[in-house]
């Protein structure tokens, strides 16, 4: 009954903010945030649901698995040519939360099957509503939640594979102001908001080259997040507001796909360690395009470039296992931005991410292991601009990201 | 204990970590002495906007922008103003957006008289030194005059002595940094009266004389630095550009079939000129036989002509406009020709003295193709451009504040300073209504 109530409180909580280069969310793990992000190589828990579907099958028992990620971000905001005004991004606070449930279907057998309920992509930034940038973002908030049922096959001793189809959901909200005053001078400003849902899949597949040397590649689909009406809300001075339909609209942000290839190496007996490649195929984002139902002579749809580019992360971790109950953990990735300079806007001011991290695991007992890991992410200082609204600035972003989880062993 | 305060401080350290720290460069003012900035110049420089001048159009006149960001490396806090009491205008009725039922009882949106108590306009002279010195109307010609005060009510607000001339009053305060944005009125009067001229010898409805010009800008150009003053001198806009002259187009009669028919018949000499869609208006011309044409493709009606005469008396079309709302091409060419004299001059002039030359004459024809800046477009387009205020010359507060951007700019890239940008945003546009009706 408490489990229960737990998982359903997890749920409850409010999803996620890009802290990866670009609005990638990359802990959907304990152990793999404390690793740097790495764990497609080897089937850690049940969270290789998200990380490697082919690991599945090798876990030794079902296992349940959640896990929230506290997460602080700030965003600096400095004015360009002539750095005469800071301003500071609201100190965002977001808790990414993942849910695994699953296993082999018996013991030693070769099919495994599961549930991943997690958060892989999300952004969030609000500025204050007067800020210098308002005209260009005020706030923006992207939320998913991905739904994977999940199969996996042991085709051997050393070779299984996996996959899962994936249901998404979640949403945008995002504000802007209108560039018109009314007779006090207070300025317009419109209010997007939606549902949005799409289709995918992640598969897998893991190989056991000898005792030591393990690889896995993954790759996750892209998503094609679609809100079909979503509300518009227009706040202009009166005398104005036939111009300005409250309306609907519909857009798609895609969610790009992932192919990953992970190594595990097993140096000792006590020591692991492992490197992941992630290749992102940001260029699915070419632009954000808002199509409103009622369009007026200066109500248009909307097409802002954003126009990402395809990146690679690398990421390196190490697992410790310290005594019977305690493991440590540590890691650190670069996670070079899809975005290129004159694309840069302040609702996600993105630039490459430098990535520490460390943790470690306790064993409660045969059943409950708690995990515990903390990643300190930040961007390099970028001096960029917006070109499409004539928006310059350098940025910088810091998060830092303490993460809980809790496995329970059937 | 301990282990309290160590989990608390480990939290109070997570969220310091997560803090950008970077700080921005400081801003330079590389050397240039701001303590005392001082402004000289016409409308533009006093703040005018909205057919008036009004306290809260002074408090966001371009000086006031400027002397903001000039504190930033170091100016002095103070800056003066001859600022009026109310915000209504004055000696007329500044303009607001409102709504208005033409003669035919037709109500929409534009452009109305203020309804508050008009402003009064008491001398000031007891209140100087000034920092912003902008007088409306006062031509670069003006400058010297002795018993201006009795020609300008502005003037004569602000010169201690109405048998003086305001470069004398602008002497008692001498500047270490000073801008000057003059000229624009020795091209401008001629262009709102339609080029007609007038045959007084120095009416302001006549284009300076060039000799005169030189003379007076260049006397006081030297006393402005005869301290060692730094400086910018801004040059002429070109003033055909503006939404006075834009916005109503020279083929702004619109014809169905039946009416371009009938003008056809009424105008036999046009040819069969007038076909259902846009047309040239008609318009007077005591040059040519008939004493009236089609206007040609470049000519310029002005924002003053009378809409409803147009819209239901048969102006432009059965009545010619009359010669006075049109800019015909070799009024245009005028105005052209005597705005290129005078720049080159203010360039010598900047030259000469190493003073920044901001080229706002370019600038305004960048402006014309649209501007955007931090997220908002803004174009010389009456009302919905957003830079230009409501009487179609002078500029909003944000289109002053656009405006002195470009002058940091080139203060900047003429002094190696770093003066910071304005954020253009935070003032107001146009204000409209909060009502329907």
């Amino acid at each position: 009954m408490t489990k229960r109530r737990l998982l359903t409180s997890l749920f409850l909580l409010p999803a996620a903010i890009a802290f990866s280069a670009g609005y990638q969310i990359n802990v959907q793990g304990v152990r793999q945030v404390a690793m740097g992000g790495t764990g497609c190589g080897l089937a850690w828990d049940a969270s290789t649901i998200f990380y490697n579907p082919g690991g599945l099958s090798d876990l030794n028992n079902w296992q349940a698995y959640g896990s929230v990620n506290l997460l602080f971000a700030q965003t600096r905001y400095a004015q360009v040519p002539t750095q005469g005004l800071t301003e500071d991004s609201k100190m965002g606070v977001y808790a990414p939360f993942n849910i695994y449930v699953g296993g082999p279907l018996a013991a030693n057998n070769k099919i495994g099957v599961g549930l991943g309920i997690y958060t892989p992509f999300g952004s969030g930034l609000t500025w204050e509503n007067s800020w210098s940038g308002r005209f260009v973002t005020q706030s923006i908030n992207l939320k998913s939640v991905f739904f994977q049922p999940t199969v996996s096959y042991k085709v051997c001793d050393f070779f299984s594979i996996g996959g899962g189809f994936v249901y998404a959901m979640g949403g945008v909200d995002l504000k802007k102001g209108i560039p018109l005053q009314d007779e006090n001078g207070i300025n317009g400003q419109a209010h997007l908001k939606g549902n949005a849902n799409g289709l995918g899949y992640n598969i897998g597949a893991q190989i056991r080259i000898d005792d030591q040397w393990q690889i896995g590649i993954s790759y996750r689909s892209r998503v094609n997040m679609k809100v079909k009406k979503g509300t518009a809300n227009f706040y202009v001075p009166s005398s104005l507001e036939t111009n300005f339909p409250n309306t609907s609209f519909s857009t798609t942000l895609p969610l790009p796909s992932v192919t990953t290839i992970g190594i595990a190496f097993k140096a000792t007996d006590e020591i692991t360690l492992q490197a992941d490649f992630n290749y992102l195929k940001w260029s699915a984002y070419k632009q954000l395009e808002f199509d409103y139902v009622d369009n007026t002579s200066v109500l248009t749809d909307t097409k802002s470039p954003r126009n990402y580019n395809d990146k690679m992360s690398f990421r390196l971790g190490g697992h410790y296992i310290f005594n019977d109950k305690f493991c440590l953990m540590a890691g650190a990735a670069y996670d070079p931005t899809p975005v290129a300079d004159g694309y840069v806007s302040p609702d996600l001011p993105d630039a490459n991410h430098w990535i520490m991290s460390g943790g470690l695991t306790y064993e409660l007992n045969e059943k409950i292991t708690f995990m515990g890991a903390i990643e300190y992410n930040t961007t390099v200082r970028r001096n960029a601009q917006y070109t499409p609204d004539n928006f310059n600035g350098t940025y910088q972003t810091k998060v830092v990201l303490p993460s809980f989880g809790m496995t329970y062993d059937f | 204990m301990k282990k309290i305060f160590l989990v608390l401080s480990g939290f109070a350290l997570l969220f310091a970590s997560c803090k950008p720290t970077f700080k921005a460069d400081a801003p330079s003012a590389n050397g240039l002495n701001f303590s005392n900035y001082v402004a000289i110049g016409n409308s533009l420089t006093a703040g005018y906007a909205d057919g008036s001048l009004y306290r809260s159009g002074q408090m966001n006149s371009y000086p006031s922008m400027l002397h903001q960001q000039f504190v930033l490396v170091g100016g002095s806090l103070e800056f003066k103003q001859p600022l009026l009491p109310g915000e209504s205008g004055w000696p007329g009725r500044k303009y607001v957006m409102g709504f208005s039922t033409d003669v035919m009882g037709v109500t929409s949106m534009g452009p109305v008289l203020y309804s508050g108590t008009l402003d009064t306009g008491a001398n000031v002279a007891s209140l100087a030194p000034f920092n912003n010195y902008g007088v409306p109307g006062i031509r670069a010609i003006d400058y010297t005059t002795n018993g201006y005060a009795i020609m300008n009510p502005y003037a004569g607000r602000i010169l201690s002595n109405p048998f003086s001339n305001m470069l004398a009053e602008v002497k008692k305060n001498p500047a270490t940094f000073f801008t000057m944005w003059l000229g624009s009125n020795d091209v401008l009067g001629y262009a709102t009266s339609g080029g007609e001229g007038s045959p007084t010898i120095g009416s302001p409805n006549n284009i300076s004389d060039v000799t005169t010009f030189k003379t007076v800008y260049d006397t006081v150009v030297k006393t402005m630095v005869a301290n060692g003053a730094k400086g910018a001198l801004m040059n002429i806009p070109d003033v055909t550009s503006i939404p006075y002259f834009t916005t109503i187009p020279a083929n702004g009669l619109t014809l169905n079939d039946s009416l371009a028919n009938l003008l056809n018949m009424a105008y036999p000499g046009f040819n069969n000129n007038f076909v259902a869609g846009a047309n040239y208006f008609v318009i007077q011309d005591p040059t040519v036989v008939a004493g009236f044409r089609q206007a040609l493709p470049g000519e310029l009606i002005l924002l003053t002509v009378p809409q409803d005469s147009i819209r239901y008396f048969g102006w432009g079309s059965a009545t010619p406009i009359p010669k006075k709302y049109v800019l015909d091409l070799t009024e245009i060419q005028n105005i052209k020709t005597a705005t290129t004299t005078f720049n080159d001059y203010l360039q010598q002039q900047a030259i000469a003295h190493n003073l920044a030359y901001v080229d706002m004459n370019s600038f305004m024809k960048t402006l014309a193709k649209g501007m955007v800046f931090n997220g908002v477009t803004y174009s010389p387009t009456f009302v919905t451009g957003g830079a230009f205020s409501l009487d179609g010359v002078h500029l909003t507060p944000r289109g002053y504040a656009i405006a002195a951007n470009e002058m940091i700019r080139v203060i900047n890239a003429h002094y190696k300073s770093t003066v910071p940008m304005i954020d253009v945003n935070k003032f107001n546009g146009i204000l409209f209504p909060s009502t329907t009706h």
